[in-house]
């Protein structure tokens, strides 16, 4: 476990939050990149439901309370597309 | 012509059940078929695959899918395949089906694939077991995949696969894990077969499009790379 003490969010924290993502039964998303900014984590990616996104922001700030995060996690749209492709 | 929809990577569970059906009902209208490219389940529970079965359940129109790695995470892989088949999906797993469409015999063979790594950059039959055991998983998937797609006796041939065949539609995932997203194996069983198009997911930040080395097209239909409920490919005018 990465011990966090309020300095710049280090590599180990960012590696850490990732495999959690990954790992937590509750969230269980791998698409989600987590960028380090110079004093904050920026977590990017898509998920299938503003639920998931929500899970996400609340498992990651209850793990690392000090760690300052910027959520860009946007809902995938699934809407009927409007153009096909044409394929030989 | 055959008309094909695709999508891949829903991740389905209580949450996103209602999200897909409104575009699926336009489906009978628009496409022959859907396939899907595996990971249909968060943690492939028997109760997310009651989820994908009544969102992608009774669409009218046919519905073939493979399994992806997350579909395999709780180990109820049986069960999932049964609660699909009971809504009337088809599950492809090295094996093929054939469908009576419009246009032609649409012949789909299937395999979830695995990891391993692109030509000149990939793990290899080696050292411990562990290693050993990865990549003769990767080997006997896509050798599975290239018998069911030679077997097929059809007008047009689609190969569907979770893992990827190409590196060229993983274009935007980090490249360190590209082994972990496909193998080229994959490519090479498509490429034993007069295949007419390769669909797979799993890499949602990858890109649309590429070729197999022998010019098969290739599409990425994960749900986070194509931004839309599914694609809709037309293939084949020849056989009309």
């Amino acid at each position: 476990m990465t011990e966090h003490r309020g300095g710049p969010p280090d590599e180990y924290v960012e590696a850490e939050i990732h495999r959690l993502l990954s790992e937590d039964p509750a969230v269980a998303e791998q698409g989600i990149t987590v960028v380090r900014r110079e004093r904050a984590l920026v977590l990017y990616g898509e998920v299938e439901s503003p639920h998931r996104r929500e899970e996400i922001l609340r498992l990651v700030a209850e793990r690392f309370p000090d760690v300052p995060i910027t959520s860009d996690i946007g809902v995938i749209r699934a809407q009927a597309p409007t153009e096909i492709e044409q394929l030989p | 012509m055959i008309r094909i929809a695709a999508v891949g990577d829903m991740h389905l569970d209580e949450d996103v059940v209602g999200r897909f059906r409104p575009a699926l009902e336009e489906l009978p209208g628009c496409a022959d078929a859907l396939l899907l490219a595996g990971d249909l389940t968060r943690h492939g529970t028997e109760s997310e695959a009651r989820c994908v079965a009544q969102e992608f359940g009774g669409l009218g129109v046919p519905v073939i899918t493979v399994l992806g790695n997350h579909d395999h995470q709780c180990d109820q892989v049986p069960q999932v395949v049964k609660v699909l088949q009971d809504a009337g999906i088809t599950v492809l797993e090295g094996t093929g089906t054939v469908l009576e469409c419009a246009g032609g015999r649409l012949g789909v063979a299937g395999v979830k694939g695995f990891g391993g790594g692109f030509a000149g950059r990939c793990a290899s039959d080696f050292g411990e077991p562990e290693m050993k055991a990865f990549v003769r998983t990767a080997n006997s998937r896509a050798e599975a995949l290239g018998k069911a797609l030679r077997e097929l006796d059809c007008d047009l041939l689609v190969a569907l696969t979770h893992y990827s065949p190409v590196p060229d539609t993983l274009a935007g995932e980090p490249l360190e894990i590209y082994p972990f997203l496909g193998s080229y194996q994959l490519g090479q069983a498509i490429d034993s077969a007069p295949t007419a198009l390769a669909l797979h997911g799993h890499a949602h930040a990858g890109t649309e499009r590429g070729t197999t080395p022998g010019g098969v097209r290739v599409r990425n239909v994960a749900h986070p790379v194509i931004k839309q409920a599914y694609s809709v490919f037309h293939l084949g005018d020849q056989v009309d």
